[in-house]
């Protein structure tokens, strides 16, 4: 009988070696451990053994049945392995198709440039304030120091209401409604659309300024350098030259525009910067007195500064857009770049 | 305002070269735009002698020509009649470029060597047309660069004036800058006129009927005269600052204008009815022919110069046809005047006459200058044209109340520019700018009393001046610093943040955001198919439009973005999503310049495909549902819970059967749907469009969930799905709706999954399908307890829908 043992043992071993699926190994399991199994035939047979012979058979076959099992087992992982592995070698994809999206959006680049400078002027403690593009004439001219038949008038063209109504020329008119809602110090830009009426291939009729001023005591117009300087080198991302040359507008004194080394060459001189070198790109100065009388400020008392730019050069400068007519054809292939 | 080097030096001695006088110009105000050089790359054209001309010995109609440079005899072979031996030529030498990128080589014509060219003035760009070659002057030394010689060499400098610097509108007032900046003194001596015989005042009378509007006219007589074409400095010397030459006199008139800043204007003194000159206001509707040929219609406002019977000028902008000076004129009087600014802008503005009198009257000529610009160009005509004056000037003078003397202060002027200038320092800037400057007694150690020149009107306060020392002394010299950090200010406009939101949740969505003009075509509102009667046609006109195209202001954003849309189907995009967050304006409110006239709204389009082109995409085209459930995930992001869609709008524009309102508690927020077929056709786009336009003030203020958290549950879910057949007018939000109001226990969510009409379903009848998923937070619901919940909601379904369970 342990003869036998030793064979159905030798025997499984090659049969369980040879089978290469999971079917075939439960298929040799059952002739081999199953209820009507070699090995469960034999033990059956014990009982025809004496009883001193009966224990040490049974360890025998104990011993070959878990052998068998763990025969089984190891061989039962190997193939399912093998299957696994022979799925996976089966199963290829083209990864060089494209993947499946959704449809992509995007801001318009005047947004993101608003969103960029309210953004670095907010980290200099600067607030937001809006105010309507349908203005006053008191609101966009007069109480900024341009009275009526003022040559200063003609700085600007202007898209009229009636008399007394325009499409703000500027974003200064928010300078004035600010200051006279609330008393100084006052720390503020104004980002809007503005209009004037103008068009052609640098000019458009409708464009976006962002003016901002700071008013409190003491503020001087090394302060005002300082805070433009801050604002270009973050905005440009580096440290950018800048020169403050005098200019006028009539609601700043003294007044300033703003020049930054052009960020095409360099400062070397090409076509964009009309080999000068410099790009002009704001207008500042000091609050004018007679500003901070039409809102009932003491000119002995505060001190201000203000400047204003515009956002579609900003944005032309810093993308390389050559065509400020790009900003309202909204073609998509152009939207979608931002 | 145009000025040239050499003019320039006539005033003032500058170490500078040009291009640095220009930077210096540039960064103390007077932006030099433009710098042009006269001759420049000429040099290599000289002055040279004939020294031999014979015929060419084998071509008659050409010469051979020995030239004498001063250095070398050159051989040249000219094609010229009009030169001798003895003359003096231009030589271009070999290697010169002549205007028009024309080479000079040496080269052999017919067989003889020619070693340069003697040009003509057409070649050298001094003429349009010139016979034969330029014959130099004989005094002229040899080799020397012909532009020099002829002082033709020049730089023109095209500054940009800002409209404060009238006192920069003339060559003197530029130089008066120039010789601030250069430190050395400006050479001006005041000019003496013609002593002239006779007095004038016998001859002809000047009266002034409204010296608040002309506070001074002078006039001086100059007889005899003959008009003709200007001697050749004359006429170079405006060209050279971009004038034209006219005529002896007018040319003589520009030219101190330019030199002085002062306008002068010449009449034809025998044109002139009862020869004499009256000041005073139009009559309102008389009609006035200027000297450019056009007619204009007065205002009782317009300042007139008039002789004894009427008008003969517009004050300070344009002389009249009738007294205009011609060929055959032989006597001028010459008018020097100082007119009111608000009166010359007023008329000029209205007529659309803008000359360059009008330009510096209306921005403030020197009323000191009056009678030096009038001597000076008296003695230039009698120098050039001939004739002679009458002696004497009339000069009709109300002398403006004399200009108080500008307090400043040392130590505000370093408080406001952040400087640390010494008085003395101060006081010389000052001074550098013609300014008189006294301390003032009251306060010695820190205040000056500075007394300013009638040249300069700009300058009436304390901050005037400081400004004139903080550019006379150089911006650059500011040091950078930054405020002291006091303030800190957190203002946020109302809804800002919201509106961003909204921004970036579209471009979640695929959106691309486009920017249009504010202002449209009144065109627009029928291409939208709106009524008579519809308040948007009501939009608020511009009085003065670029074009007929932007000449309202917008009440509604969906024409634009259907333009938009028209224009990128053009381009052949054809998948597109885009939207638009920008006011509208509203023509009750505009009137008064009122921030509540200005609404703004949310603008939102697609058409095309609904995913992007690609292999594993089905090319499903966009319809309804895509547009409402951009709408339903803006409503999710802002909370607002009950927003219902009710079915058709009254939004002509919009597919009757495809379009819904949104409503929040009876406040509309807005349209959507897909866009009428006729409007389609009106904006030549041929897919169809489906399109949103909210009230972005009303979604925002609908009423919306309290941002409260919500605990979640840690059992499991059940669900439960029912099918059924109902009528078709029954609408899902009408099952929605049912099954939110049997609102049963554990009740988690309920979603619509399928609906189906078809074979299999009577006729008139559809299938629906819902799945409700019930949860508890405390414990796992068995199935008993589910059943029994969900079977209220059929029971619902069937009793108050008519619902057969499938």
């Amino acid at each position: 009988m342990k003869q036998q043992l030793d064979e159905i043992l030798a025997q499984g071993r090659e049969l369980i070696a040879e089978a290469d699926s999971e079917f075939a190994l439960n298929e040799l399991k059952v002739q081999f451990l199953g209820k009507k199994g070699k090995v469960t035939a034999l033990m059956k047979g014990m009982a025809d053994l004496s009883a001193e012979e009966r224990p040490a058979m049974g360890k025998v076959v104990n011993e070959v049945k878990s052998s068998l099992e763990e025969l089984f087992e190891a061989r039962f992982q190997e193939v399912r392995e093998l299957d696994l592995e022979k799925r996976l070698s089966s199963e290829r994809i083209d990864v060089t198709l494209p993947g499946r999206r959704l449809p992509k959006g995007s801001l318009h680049p005047i947004t993101l440039v608003t969103d960029e400078v309210v953004g670095i002027f907010s980290t200099l403690g600067f607030g937001v304030v809006e105010g309507p593009e349908i203005e006053n004439d008191y609101y966009n001219f007069e109480a900024l120091n341009m009275p009526r038949n003022h040559p200063a008038r003609d700085m600007q063209d202007t898209f009229y209401i009636s008399e007394d109504v325009v499409l703000r020329t500027h974003t200064s008119p928010v300078q004035i409604r600010t200051m006279l809602k609330q008393r100084p110090p006052v720390k503020v830009i104004a980002p809007g659309t503005v209009y004037r009426r103008d068009s052609d291939l640098t000019h458009s009729p409708m464009f976006h300024q962002v003016e901002g001023f700071l008013v409190d005591r003491q503020v001087t117009f090394g302060d005002l350098k300082g805070t433009l300087q801050t604002f270009l080198n973050r905005f440009f991302g580096h440290e950018i030259g800048v020169r403050f040359r005098p200019s006028f507008f009539p609601f700043t004194e003294p007044s300033a525009e703003v020049d930054i080394a052009c960020v095409i060459c360099g400062g070397k001189g090409c076509r964009v910067c009309k080999d000068s070198g410099w790009l002009e790109i704001l207008g500042c100065g000091m609050i004018d007195p007679e500003v901070f009388k039409a809102v009932g400020y003491d000119p002995a008392v505060v001190t201000g500064y203000a400047f204003g730019m515009g956002l579609e050069r900003l944005c032309m400068l810093k993308n390389g857009i050559n065509d400020l007519r790009l900003f309202f054809e909204n073609d998509i292939r152009f939207l979608r770049q931002f | 305002m145009n000025v040239t080097w050499n003019w320039l030096k006539e005033f003032v001695d500058c170490p500078y070269s040009p291009d640095e006088l220009a930077h210096r110009l540039t960064m103390a105000g007077l932006e030099v735009e433009g710098i042009k050089r006269y001759g420049e790359g000429m040099d290599s054209v000289i002055v040279a002698r004939l020294v031999s001309v014979d015929v060419h010995p084998d071509a008659e109609r050409l010469t051979l020509c020995r030239v004498q440079t001063g250095a070398e005899e050159l051989q040249i072979v000219c094609g010229a009649k009009n030169h001798k031996t003895g003359d003096l030529v231009a030589l271009a030498q070999v290697g010169t470029v002549l205007p028009g990128n024309f080479k000079i080589k040496k080269s052999k014509i017919r067989g003889c060597e020619s070693q340069g060219m003697l040009c003509s003035e057409k070649e050298l760009g001094l003429a349009e047309n010139s016979e034969g070659i330029l014959i130099l002057p004989p005094d002229l030394p040899l080799g020397r660069p012909v532009f020099e010689a002829l002082g033709l060499k020049d730089v023109l400098f095209e500054i940009g004036l800002t409209p404060n610097r009238a006192d920069c509108l003339s060559v003197l007032g530029v130089a008066r800058e120039a010789a601030a900046l250069c430190g050395n003194p400006l050479r001006f001596q005041e000019p003496a006129g013609p002593v002239g015989e006779g007095d004038i005042r016998s001859l002809t009378s000047v009266e002034v009927a409204e010296p608040e509007h002309c506070p001074r006219y002078a006039a001086r007589l100059i007889r005899g005269i003959r008009i003709g074409p200007s001697p050749a400095w004359l006429a170079r010397r405006l060209e050279s600052v971009g004038l034209r030459s006219i005529n002896n006199v007018v040319d003589v008139t520009n030219y101190v204008m330019m030199e002085l800043g002062q306008p002068l204007h010449a009449f034809d003194f025998n044109r002139l009815r009862e020869r004499r000159i009256v000041v005073r206001r139009a009559e309102a509707g008389q009609l006035f022919t200027t000297l450019d040929g056009r007619q204009h219609r007065l205002e009782a406002e317009d300042l007139m110069i008039c002789d004894g019977e009427g008008a003969v000028a517009l004050a300070g902008v344009m002389g009249g046809e009738n007294s205009e000076i011609g060929p055959d004129t032989r006597d001028v009087l010459l008018e020097s005047a100082f007119f009111n600014p608000m009166t010359v802008r007023r008329t000029s503005k209205r007529l659309g006459i803008h000359t360059e009198a009008s330009h510096r009257f209306e921005r403030g000529v020197d009323i000191g200058m009056t009678p030096l610009a009038l001597e000076r160009a008296a003695q230039l005509i009698c120098e050039t044209v001939g004739g002679v004056a009458a002696g004497g000037r009339i000069d009709v003078y109300a002398p403006p109340a004399p200009r108080q003397p500008v307090p400043i202060s040392v130590r505000r002027t370093n408080a406001i520019l952040g400087l640390d200038l010494d008085r003395e320092r101060v006081r010389e800037l000052l001074l550098s700018i013609d300014m008189m400057v006294a301390g003032d007694p009251q306060d010695a150690g820190d205040r000056f009393l500075v007394t300013v020149p009638s040249f300069r009107h700009d300058l009436e306060r304390e901050i005037d001046l400081i400004e004139e020392v903080a550019r006379l002394n150089g911006y650059e010299q500011i040091p950078v610093t930054l405020p002291a950090a006091g303030v800190d200010s957190w203002l946020v406009p109302e809804s800002a943040e919201a509106v961003g939101r909204i921004r970036k949740a579209m471009t979640a969505e695929g959106f691309s955001e486009v920017v249009n003009y504010s202002f449209v075509s009144p065109g627009c509102w029928d291409k939208i198919l709106l009524p008579a009667g519809d308040p948007r046609r009501r939009a608020v006109p511009l009085l003065n439009p670029l074009t007929e195209d932007q000449s309202v202001m917008r009440t509604i954003l969906a024409p634009s973005l259907l333009e938009v849309v028209a224009r990128n189907l053009s381009y052949r995009s054809r998948d597109l999503r885009m939207f638009e967050v920008r006011p509208v304006f509203s023509a009750e409110n505009a009137q008064k310049g009122n921030a509540a006239g200005e609404k703004l709204h949310l603008c939102f389009a697609l058409c095309g495909r609904r995913a992007p082109e690609g292999w594993a995409q089905e090319n499903e085209p966009v319809d309804f549902f895509d547009l409402k459930g951009v709408a339903e995930n803006l409503l999710e992001l802002f909370a607002v819970e009950k927003a219902v869609f009710t079915s058709g709008t009254e939004e002509p524009f919009l597919h009757p059967g495809k379009s819904a309102l949104l409503k929040s508690s009876d406040q509309v927020i807005g349209f959507l749907g897909e866009i009428h077929p006729h409007v389609l056709d009106h904006f030549d786009i041929d897919a169809p469009v489906l399109l949103g336009e909210f009230d972005l003030k009303a979604f925002l203020e609908a009423p919306g969930r309290t941002g409260k958290f919500r605990p979640l549950s840690r059992f499991p879910n059940v669900q439960r799905d029912t099918a059924f057949v109902v009528d078709s007018a029954v609408s899902a939000q009408e099952v929605m709706e049912t099954i939110r109001r049997v609102g049963p226990r554990y009740l988690e969510e309920s979603v619509l999954f399928d609906i189906y009409c078809g074979p299999g379903i009577p006729e008139g009848k559809k299938s629906m399908a819902v799945r409700v998923r019930y949860r508890s937070e405390e414990k796992t619901l068995t199935d008993d307890e589910v059943n029994g919940l969900h079977q209220k909601i059929v029971d619902a379904l069937c009793n108050r829908l008519g619902a057969q369970i499938r």
